[in-house]
C-alpha cells in the first residue's frame, strides 16, 4: 500500500517537474528581456544571460526623449489610437451579432455565408490595395487612415459575439416585444446588460489591436516622422543596424513597459472570454 | 439528402442565386402589373411614392436620383471613358503666358482614373439594386392601397427602424466598411495585376497601361530578362507550403499535448502553470520576436554559449557551419528550421488555450459512464477524448493554415535585416529563401514599388487561400450549430 503510494507521489512529482522545465525554457526569452532591460550597457549584452551591471537608467532614458528614441508620445499616440479603434470596433461588433443572432430576415443567411468566406482571406492581402486607396484620399501618415483600417472591417469579427447573443433566452425578448418594447430598446437595456462577459471580451480585444499591430502601422505611418510613431514602430526602429548599438536595452525596457499593461488586459480579456463561453452553457 | 444538400457551399452560393432570381421575378411582375405610376417610376424614382402620399420618401428619393445623376456627369465621366487606355496624357510642365508661370498641364493621373472608375462602378451597382428595389416597392404600395390596407407615413417609417427594420440600421455601417476595406481594395488588387504599374510607371509623373497576362506569364517562368520572377516564386512558394504545413501541425499537435499535460489530474497550481505559459503570448510579437531574433544573432548571446561549451567546434568539425558562429537566422536551411522552432515557442500556448476551452467543455457524463464500465485511462482518452477534440477543432486546422500561409509577423520581424540571400537569381527578384509569398509581396510594394507584380503574387495567394477556404467552409457550416441552444 505505502509502495503504491510512493509511487504515485514520485509520479505526481515528475509530471509537475516537466512543467516546470518546459515553463521555464518558454520563460526564458522574457526573463531575458526583463534581466537586459536593468543593464547598465546601453548595447546587447552578448557575453552573459545576465547584465553585469545593473541599473534602471534605460528607464530614466525612455522618459527623456531624444530625437530616436519619444517613448512617451508613442505612447500616447497609440493609446489615442486604440481608444478610437476600440469604440468603433465594439459597436461594430456587436451591432452585427445582435442583428445576425437576434433578428431574422431575408439577407441573414446570405450575408452570414459572405462574411465565413471573407473571414478566411487574411486582410493581409487587400494590405497593398488599402494602402493605395489611403494614399489617393491622403489618408496615409494620418490616425484616422490607421483608425479607419483598424476598425472598418471589425464588423466580421462578429462571431464569438453572435454566439454568446444566441444564447440569450428566447422568452425574454419574445415577452418584452409583446409588452410592446422597440427592438432598440431591447438591444440596449436587455441584452446588453445580460452580456457583460462578451462586452468586455470585445471591448478588451478591439482595444488591443493597435497595441499588437505592426504591419498597418509600418506601412501607414511610412513618413519617418519619429513623433507620429506607434509603440511598436518606435520600438522596432531602435533595433536599426545604426542603433541598435546605443539603444538595445532601451528596447528592452520600453518592451517591458508596454508588456505589462497589454499582458494584464490579455489575461483579463482570457478570463471573460472563458465566462462567456461557459456562462452562456449554463443559460442555455 | 436534402440536410446534406443545404450545407454545402455550393448550396450557399445556389441559395443566393435563387434570391437574385426572385428578386428579378419581382421587378417583371411590378413593371408589368403596376399602374401607370410604378411606370413613371422606372424614370422618376419620386413617382410611387407621390401617388401614394408618401411625400417626404418621394423627395429623399428625388434628391437621390439627381445626386445619382450628378455623380456620373460631374465625377464618373471623367474617369471612366479613360479605362480603356488608363490615360494618355502625360505630366508636363507648360509656361503660361497669361500667369507667366509655368504649371502642369491637365495631365491623366493612371492610378486615380482606375480606383475613381471601379469606385463608380460600385456606386453605379449600388444605385442599380435601389433602382429595381424601388420599383417593387411602389408595386407593393399601389397593391397595398388597392386593397385598402394602412400605407405607413414617414415617421411611422423612421420608427421602423428601431423596430422590425432594426437589422438595417445595425448592418448599414459596419457592411459599408466591409465593401470599402475589403471589398474594393480586392477588386482593386486585381486590376492593378494587369496593369504595369512599377516604378517605372509611377502616376502622377508617369502613366500605366494595361498589359494583360503579362505578370502572370514572366512569374510562371516566361517572358526574357524577368526569368528570375519564375524561378524566385518557385522556390518562394514551395517554402510557403511547407512552412504552412509544418507551423500549423506542430503548434497543433503540442498545444493538444500540453493542455492535457496542464488538465492533468496530477498537476498542482494548474492555473499558475497556465498564466506562466500565457505570459509569453499576452507580450505583444513585435517585441518578443524582435527580442528572440536578437537573441539568435550571430554575435549573440545563444552563439556565445555555443561557443563557449563547444558546440561550435563540433558543428564545424562534422561540416554544418563553415562560419566561427552558427547562423542560427542568417543561413538558408538553418534559418528555416529555427523560424519552424521559434514559431513553435511564440504558437503552442495560443492551440493550448484553444484546447483547453474545448476540453472544459467535454461532455461529462461520457467520461462518467465510460469510468463506471471499466474503461482505463488511456481508452478514455483514445475513444472519447481525442475524438471530441478532432472533432472540434478539426475545421480549424484548415483556418490555421491559411492564416499560416499569410503569417507576415514571424517571418518579417525574425529575418529582416538579419536575413540576406546570397542567391543572385533570387535576388534579382527581391525575394529571400525564407520569405513567404507575403513578406515577398510586402517588400516588392513598400521597398521596390513593383505594385504589378505584388498584385500578380497577392492574385495568386487569393487562389490558393480560397482553394482551402472552400474544404474549411463547407465543414464550417456543417459544423454551424446555432439553434441548438435557441
Amino acid at each position: 500500500m505505502k509502495k503504491m503510494k510512493d509511487s504515485r507521489t514520485s509520479s505526481i512529482v515528475l509530471h509537475n517537474g516537466l512543467i516546470a522545465v518546459l515553463a521555464l525554457f518558454w520563460l526564458i526569452p522574457i526573463i531575458w528581456l526583463v534581466c537586459t532591460s536593468f543593464s547598465a550597457y546601453s548595447g546587447m549584452n552578448t557575453s552573459t544571460f545576465f547584465p553585469k551591471e545593473w541599473s534602471i537608467v534605460n528607464y530614466q532614458k525612455l522618459f527623456h526623449p531624444d530625437s530616436v528614441s519619444q517613448f512617451p508620445q508613442w505612447f500616447l499616440n497609440t493609446f489615442i489610437i486604440a481608444c478610437f479603434t476600440c469604440v468603433i470596433s465594439t459597436m461594430f461588433v456587436l451591432m452585427v451579432a445582435y442583428a445576425t443572432s437576434m433578428m431574422r430576415f431575408k439577407m441573414r443567411k446570405p450575408l452570414m455565408n459572405m462574411a465565413v468566406i471573407l473571414n478566411l482571406f487574411p486582410g493581409m492581402l487587400a494590405m497593398i490595395a488599402v494602402y493605395f486607396t489611403l494614399k489617393s484620399f491622403n489618408l496615409t501618415n494620418s490616425y484616422v487612415g490607421l483608425i479607419m483600417v483598424y476598425s472598418a472591417s471589425s464588423g466580421l469579427g462578429y462571431l464569438i459575439a453572435k454566439g454568446f447573443f444566441d444564447t440569450v433566452p428566447r422568452a425574454l425578448c419574445e415577452a418584452a416585444r409583446i409588452d410592446g418594447c422597440s427592438e432598440a430598446r431591447i438591444f440596449f437595456q436587455i441584452v446588453l446588460p445580460m452580456s457583460r462577459p462578451i462586452v468586455v471580451y470585445t471591448v478588451i480585444s478591439s482595444f488591443l489591436v493597435p497595441w499588437m499591430d505592426f504591419v498597418y502601422a509600418k506601412m501607414i505611418l511610412n513618413a519617418g516622422i519619429s513623433s507620429k510613431y506607434t509603440v511598436a514602430i518606435g520600438l522596432y526602429k531602435m533595433l536599426d543596424k545604426s542603433l541598435i548599438n546605443s539603444y538595445f536595452t532601451q528596447f528592452c525596457a520600453g518592451g517591458v513597459l508596454v508588456s505589462i499593461p497589454i499582458s494584464i488586459l490579455f489575461m483579463i480579456m482570457q478570463k471573460f472570454y472563458v465566462e462567456g463561453i461557459t456562462g452562456g452553457a449554463v443559460k442555455g | 439528402m436534402a440536410a446534406q444538400e443545404k450545407n454545402s457551399a455550393a448550396s450557399a452560393v445556389g441559395s443566393l442565386g435563387k434570391a437574385i432570381g426572385s428578386f428579378f421575378r419581382d421587378f417583371g411582375t411590378a413593371v408589368v402589373k403596376g399602374d401607370a405610376f410604378v411606370k413613371l417610376s422606372l424614370l422618376w424614382m419620386g413617382a410611387g411614392y407621390a401617388k401614394r402620399k408618401q411625400y417626404v420618401k418621394a423627395v429623399l428619393m428625388t434628391i437621390l436620383e439627381i445626386a445619382i445623376i450628378a455623380f456620373t456627369v460631374k465625377f464618373a465621366m471623367q474617369y471612366v471613358p479613360k479605362i480603356g487606355s488608363l490615360g494618355t496624357v502625360k505630366m508636363e510642365k507648360v509656361f503660361n503666358m497669361k500667369t507667366m508661370k509655368s504649371e502642369f498641364n491637365n495631365y491623366d493621373n493612371s492610378f486615380t482614373i482606375l480606383l475613381f472608375s471601379l469606385f463608380s462602378f460600385v456606386v453605379w451597382l449600388a444605385a442599380a439594386v435601389v433602382w429595381f428595389k424601388n420599383i417593387i416597392n411602389a408595386y407593393v404600395l399601389q397593391k397595398m392601397e388597392e386593397e385598402g390596407q394602412h400605407i405607413n407615413t414617414f415617421r411611422e417609417d423612421l420608427k421602423s427602424l428601431v423596430e422590425e427594420k432594426f437589422h438595417i440600421t445595425l448592418l448599414t455601417l459596419p457592411v459599408l466598411g466591409v465593401v470599402i476595406f475589403t471589398l474594393i481594395p480586392i477588386l482593386l488588387l486585381i486590376f492593378v495585376a494587369f496593369t504595369n504599374y512599377d516604378q517605372q510607371h509611377m502616376p502622377p509623373t508617369e502613366l500605366f497601361s494595361w498589359v494583360g497576362l503579362n505578370n502572370f506569364i514572366s512569374l510562371f517562368g516566361g517572358g526574357g530578362l524577368t526569368t528570375t520572377f519564375g524561378y524566385a516564386f518557385v522556390r518562394v512558394l514551395g517554402w510557403t507550403l511547407v512552412w504552412a504545413f509544418f507551423a500549423t501541425f506542430t503548434t497543433y499537435i503540442g498545444g493538444i499535448l500540453l493542455s492535457l499535460l496542464l488538465n492533468s489530474k496530477k498537476t498542482r497550481w494548474p492555473k499558475m502553470w497556465r498564466t506562466l505559459f500565457i505570459v509569453t503570448i499576452a507580450v505583444p510579437q513585435f517585441v518578443s520576436l524582435l527580442l528572440v531574433r536578437n537573441f539568435f544573432s550571430n554575435g549573440g548571446i545563444v552563439n556565445t554559449i555555443c561557443n563557449t561549451i563547444g558546440l561550435t567546434g563540433f558543428l564545424r568539425s562534422i561540416g554544418l557551419v563553415s562560419t566561427s558562429y552558427i547562423p542560427f537566422l542568417s543561413a538558408p536551411g538553418w534559418a528555416h528550421v529555427m523560424i519552424i522552432l521559434i514559431n513553435i515557442w511564440i504558437g503552442v500556448p495560443y492551440q493550448m488555450l484553444i484546447a483547453t476551452g474545448v476540453l472544459m467543455n467535454l461532455p461529462s457524463d461520457q467520461l462518467e459512464s465510460a469510468r463506471v464500465d471499466g474503461a482505463t485511462k488511456f481508452q478514455i482518452f483514445r475513444k472519447i477524448t481525442m475524438p471530441y477534440l478532432l472533432f472540434v477543432t478539426g475545421p480549424a486546422l484548415i483556418t490555421d493554415f491559411v492564416k499560416n500561409i499569410n503569417n507576415f509577423n514571424v517571418i518579417y520581424l525574425l529575418t529582416q535585416d538579419v536575413y540576406t540571400t546570397t542567391n543572385q537569381a533570387m535576388a534579382n527578384s527581391q525575394a529571400k529563401e525564407v520569405d513567404l509569398l507575403v513578406t515577398w509581396l510586402f517588400r516588392l510594394t513598400q521597398d521596390y514599388y513593383n505594385y504589378k507584380m505584388a498584385s500578380a503574387i497577392g492574385i495568386i495567394v487569393f487562389i490558393i487561400c480560397a482553394v482551402f477556404t472552400l474544404v474549411a467552409f463547407n465543414r464550417m457550416i456543417k459544423g454551424d450549430k446555432e439553434g441548438t441552444y435557441q
